[in-house]
């Protein structure tokens, strides 16, 4: 039984929007029935894009882009929220809203946690993606978001087929579901979301010198990482858990280790810290 | 026979296009156009094995892995949301005429910018041309027609903008052209052809199978001041894009030097070196200081395959000028601590390291950008350039000129060439009598004027040593302008004097035809409505993407929207009615100039004509050779005396005789590269005195949503929230980068409208607070479209190349400068604004799309 899902790489996003213009080039303007209405021109974001600018001036800034969709739960609150069929799920697992039945139901919006249905004013409907389905139906290997994506972050595919591409990584273990505690077996995961880091720069004081080689062990009472500065006195852990509290030592032979308490609210940088001599 | 299409099964059909905006004919980012009833359905990647299912792509092998391209073109967000162009509610829906023009009475000069427009027909629009070129003829000569035809664009063969009028014009007795000049190379073609010649670019050539050898050799690339994420989307698509995480994956830092954490640096940076704007080339004096002080450089390649370098030391240590250029020296001018410097100089002593640059970008733009483009190449040669991993290499433009030294990846077999049918732009036209592009302003207001070199991009070093002059001795100064391709205030240096220059009376006749009533349209006299790409029949290739090259024939997806019609068909018309349409079209039709183009393209000797249209598209195979072929300069890394540099010494020069020669008394571009933060021709330095009243500094590179003032109409990216920003006012603004330190001190909260502003004028952008951008600079791309409150002084629209600095790269050297100046930012009070500037304010807009044509209507309301 085919059963389509989609995993998508924040790692390999460059936040280019093409799957979200490419949403826009099918749906408006472009009405499938009875899959979809057409997409208002404007206002709705069928694939939005959330992006999270990560750490502080000078270092390390970057932007993880996080593509939200429709999660296609196999335990879909809206299909329970949807008491006369408006919202179904089609063998194949795709969660899809009918346009003509859903007309006048815009408390079925609040029904999804994700918030990825949006209202249609002008033809009074609640609307989200539908994975291509008029497309798949007819032959398409993939939605058009995945097949516009230049860099295969998204990857999409039959979840109970071994084989896929999906359905290995699934397997591998490599992939986190955005909202795990909503319990709604989503077919959408995800690759690299972005968690907490802390990072820093260490400066030989003395030689005005970035201090590479430089012990830097952070720990949160249980567990210690250790990591090496490189040649820029640069530090960084990644992957940590939000709103925890970290111990951060520096220390090299011949000058004074320095102690931090950090906190994961955010990303954590500690900017430049200066090594004086013992 | 160019309506051959292909029939699916439900009634539609898939035809092919290019669409990439390079415009001269060579195109990228092909796309299959599906279309039923006459309606655009989808525009999607082309498959490049739809319809050819044994191609045989390249593949780079290197470190154990293999890097091989897509089956599909990697099309950038807005050529595949291109629709929204195309439907615009900007589209010039017929002929105009601006209402208080009258050509055999007043003609206002001074409402250029203010005046609306009035709907007239093709005829009576032909007519007043006719007529005005005539009278134009006999009274001043044809000399007095300025063409301004250069810019980027659609990119179509036969019926493209961008010079199609040239022609006639040759036939009716002459005209005055701007020049094409290097705009997004200024500093390499004006500084480092000085220094290795790399004729034409200055930017090294030949780049063959650099990447490849990168691959396999390089442990560092240094992407300064280079965006890969943006600049290539519309010239090449976003296959940058995939090298960028390929070069991670097999292991290469990529370090970006860049004030701003461009896309490509926020998504593929192991370090970012946040450096002020412009003061590059303090930076690599440092390096080159601690270079020289450690005796950790290739000294054996300096003796032999350099000239001059002890000039360059005796400068870099002080001898010269009493001033070490040490990190300590460097780092208050360049804002990046001396420890980053010197770790920096140490880790590229040690690895090989290889430059990737892009167009554009904040190194390459500024006031003297000769001498970082210069040291550059300087820093590159003490370690050795040519050798396996140490290059220059660009992201972007794979396939310029058609030429393949320009193509860093495996090259084809050969490449698709449309270069002698393009109807429009041709570098071997050029009249006797031009003005370079960034002087037109200077020409009308402040004639005469004297320059060197032709300042054309193609044109080789020699030619940077001959005085020119405008106008010449036996000639007239512009009367009338046709633009073809009307993005003066968008893309050009300080444009608000450029809205002075239209309203001179000097000028009497302003033409231009466009699709979109955008930018300079605002200052012409008679509109004419030009089609879009998808409205006509002509012919492409693909030679820039770095995957595939290929041809193709290009048939019209929908019928011409409103009164549209071609670039070409308008020049035709023009022709007929001076009996000159058969010398204009060298007696062919369009349909004849498609076929002529296929059967000089090239790939005509391998698909027949039939085939070609049957199939839709034909892709060149790879040259079977091209791992045999030497990557970049190796052939003079192994042997300069047999492969010189195009120098006079045919060695990389750190003093040049020939500057030293042809300008002795030049201080802004001296034989030995320079630390120059202020001069007589700029004073857009941090530490001058005009920093105390203007604190910031700019930086402005290509858009990220845009190609130049290309899509910014486009509704779709509008809604991306580092596109536009909106006001409380509900209008789209620009946004301008502000670091939270400089926006803290200003009171300025992020989505506020602020104005930028410095004594040549002010503009309004919408606050974006980040911490993508250091302290010191404000990021704003250029290109956004110019909506006026006071033409000349005060713009609503975001177009920062308003107020950029009037002068040149430097005395001698006539590239533009458009990054790295000085402004204020400020928060502004709209309400206050909107009081006192109701027109301005009141105009018909379109709350995502922006502007729209009825806001030039005359008798249209204002909703005020």
């Amino acid at each position: 039984m085919t059963r389509y899902g989609m995993v998508i790489d924040i790692t390999r996003c460059n936040g280019c929007y093409n799957c979200f213009i490419a949403c826009r080039d099918e749906y408006c303007g472009n009405d499938y029935p009875p899959y979809s209405a057409a997409q208002p021109d404007k206002g709705s974001f069928w694939i939005k894009i959330i992006e999270k600018e990560r750490g502080k001036y000078p270092h390390p800034v970057g932007v993880a882009y996080t593509p939200i969709l429709c999660q296609h739960c196999d335990e879909a609150n809206c299909v329970k929220a949807a008491k006369n069929g408006e919202i179904y799920r089609r063998e194949d697992g795709i969660v899809i809203i009918d346009p003509e039945k859903s007309k006048g139901k815009k408390e079925l919006m609040s029904a999804c946690p994700y918030r990825v249905i949006y209202w249609n004013d002008e033809k009074n409907i609640p609307q989200k993606c539908t994975f291509c389905a008029h497309l798949l139906d007819a032959g398409w290997k993939e939605p058009r978001c995945v097949e516009a994506c230049p860099t295969a972050a998204l990857k999409f595919g039959d979840l109970d087929d071994p084989n896929s591409e999906v359905a290995k990584l699934v397997a591998a273990g490599k992939v986190e579901i955005l909202h795990p505690e909503y319990n709604m077996k989503e077919k959408v995961s995800y690759i690299g979301l972005p968690k907490r880091f802390i990072a820093g720069t260490v400066v030989f004081g003395d030689t005005d010198e970035c201090a590479d080689k430089v012990t830097v062990t952070i720990s949160d009472g249980q567990e210690k990482e250790t990591l090496k500065t490189n040649n820029y006195g640069d530090f960084e852990l990644d992957g940590l858990p939000s709103n925890k509290e970290y111990t951060v030592r520096i220390s090299y032979t011949g000058y004074k280790p320095q102690t931090f308490k950090v906190f994961t609210r955010d990303d954590v940088c500690m900017g430049d810290i200066f090594l004086t001599r013992k | 026979m160019a309506k051959k299409v292909r029939q699916e099964k439900d009634g539609g059909k898939t035809i092919i296009k290019g669409l990439g905006f390079c415009s001269i004919a060579a195109d990228s980012n092909t796309v299959q156009i599906e279309i039923k009833d006459g309606k655009i359905v989808r525009i999607r990647p082309l498959h490049y094995d739809w319809k050819y299912k044994n191609l045989k792509p390249w593949k780079i092998e290197a470190r154990g892995k293999t890097f091989q391209p897509q089956m599909k073109s990697l099309i950038p967000p807005y050529s595949l949301g291109y629709k929204n162009r195309v439907f615009s509610p900007n589209r010039v829906p017929y002929p105009m005429k601006r209402v208080d023009w009258d050509p055999q009475g007043e003609r206002n000069p001074q409402n250029r910018g203010t005046s609306k427009y009035v709907r007239i027909s093709w005829e009576e629009a032909l007519d007043i041309i006719v007529s005005e070129i005539k009278r134009i003829r006999q009274q001043y000569g044809m000399e007095a027609i300025l063409s301004q035809s250069d810019g980027h664009g659609e990119t179509m063969a036969i019926n493209a903008a961008h010079g199609c009028h040239r022609k006639l014009l040759r036939l009716l007795g002459g005209y005055t052209l701007q020049t094409r000049n290097t705009d997004s190379w200024e500093g390499w073609y004006w500084g480092a052809k000085h220094v290795w010649g790399c004729e034409n670019l200055g930017q090294m050539t030949p780049v063959t199978n650099v990447i490849s050898d990168v691959s396999k050799n390089t442990d560092a690339i240094f992407f300064w001041g280079c965006d890969p994420e943006t600049t290539p989307w519309g010239f090449d698509g976003q296959l940058a894009s995939r090298l960028c995480y390929w070069f991670t994956e097999i292991g290469i830092k990529s370090i970006y030097v860049s004030p701003d954490l461009n896309y490509g640096a926020a998504v593929h940076s192991d370090k970012w070196i946040p450096i002020l704007p412009n003061t590059d080339a303090a930076l690599y004096l440092a390096i080159a200081y601690v270079w020289m002080t450690e005796g950790s450089y290739d000294k054996e390649y300096v003796k032999t395959h350099t000239k001059g370098f002890e000039k360059f030391q005796d400068y870099v240590l002080g001898k010269e000028d009493g001033v070490p250029k040490t990190p300590k020296w460097a780092s208050p001018i360049t804002g990046i601590p001396s420890y980053t410097i010197k770790a920096l100089a140490i880790y590229w002593s040690k690895h090989r390291v290889s430059f990737a640059i892009g167009n554009g970008g904040p190194g390459i733009r500024g006031p003297y950008a000769t001498e970082p483009a210069r040291l550059q190449i300087l820093l590159l040669a003490m370690q050795g350039v040519g050798k396996p991993g140490v290059h220059q290499f660009k992201m972007i433009e794979w396939g310029l000129y058609n030429k393949k030294t320009n193509i860093p990846l495996p090259h084809p077999k050969y490449v698709p060439d449309l270069s002698d049918v393009q109807r429009g732009w041709r570098y071997t036209d050029t009249p006797r009598q031009f003005i370079p592009k960034n002087k037109i302003h200077d020409a009308i207001l402040r004639p005469p004027l004297k320059w060197y070199g032709t300042t054309l991009s193609r044109d080789s070093t020699d030619q940077q040593f001959i005085p020119y002059q405008y106008p010449l001795p036996d000639s007239t100064e512009i009367h009338m302008i046709w633009t073809d391709s009307p993005s003066w205030m968008s893309c050009w240096t300080d444009t608000n004097d450029f809205v002075r220059a239209l309203r001179s009376p000097k000028i009497e006749f302003v033409l231009a035809q466009h699709p979109w009533f955008e930018n300079d349209c605002l200052l012409a006299d008679i509109v004419l409505p030009s089609i879009t790409k998808m409205e006509c029949d002509d012919i492409g290739v693909e030679t820039m993407s770095g995957q595939f090259y290929m041809a193709y024939p290009e048939p019209k997806a929908i019928e011409p929207r409103g009164e549209a019609k071609s670039n070409y068909q308008i020049v035709c018309d023009i022709a007929a009615r001076f009996n000159l349409l058969e010398e204009y079209t060298d007696g062919k039709s369009p349909e004849e100039w498609i076929r002529a183009g296929y059967e000089a393209s090239g790939v005509a000797k391998y698909i027949s004509w039939e085939e070609f249209n049957k199939k839709g598209y034909y892709i060149v195979p790879n040259d079977e050779h091209w791992q045999e072929q030497k990557a970049g300069l190796a052939a003079f890394y192994e042997d300069p005396g047999n492969n010189p540099l195009e120098t006079p010494s045919g060695k990389i020069e750190f003093y040049s005789e020939r500057l030293a020669v042809n300008f002795p008394a030049d201080n802004e571009r001296p034989p030995v590269p320079h630390w120059i933060p202020s001069g007589a021709t700029h004073q857009e330095s941090l530490h001058s005195d005009r920093a105390k009243e203007y604190p910031l500094l700019v930086e402005s590179n290509h858009p990220r949503w845009r190609v130049h003032s290309q899509h910014d109409d486009m509704t779709w990216t509008r809604e991306i929230h580092t596109c536009k920003v909106r006001g409380q006012d509900g209008y789209l603004y620009e946004p301008v980068w502000l670091n939270p330190i400089v926006a803290g001190a200003r009171h300025i909260k992020d989505g506020d409208v602020v104005k930028i502003y410095n004594e040549r004028g002010a503009l309004l952008a919408g606050a974006w607070v980040t911490e993508r951008i250091r302290p010191g600079v404000v990021y704003i791309d250029h290109g956004s479209r110019w909506d006026p409150i006071i033409p000349g002084e005060l713009d609503r629209g975001g177009a920062i190349n308003t107020i950029t600095p009037h002068n040149t790269t430097s005395k001698n050297a006539s590239g533009m400068v458009c990054s790295g100046f000085l402004v204020e930012v400020a928060g502004v009070d709209l309400e206050a604004l909107k009081k006192k500037y109701p027109e301005a304010f009141n105009r018909p807009y379109d709350n995502i799309a922006g502007l729209v044509v009825e806001r030039v209507l005359h008798g249209e309301k204002s909703r005020g």
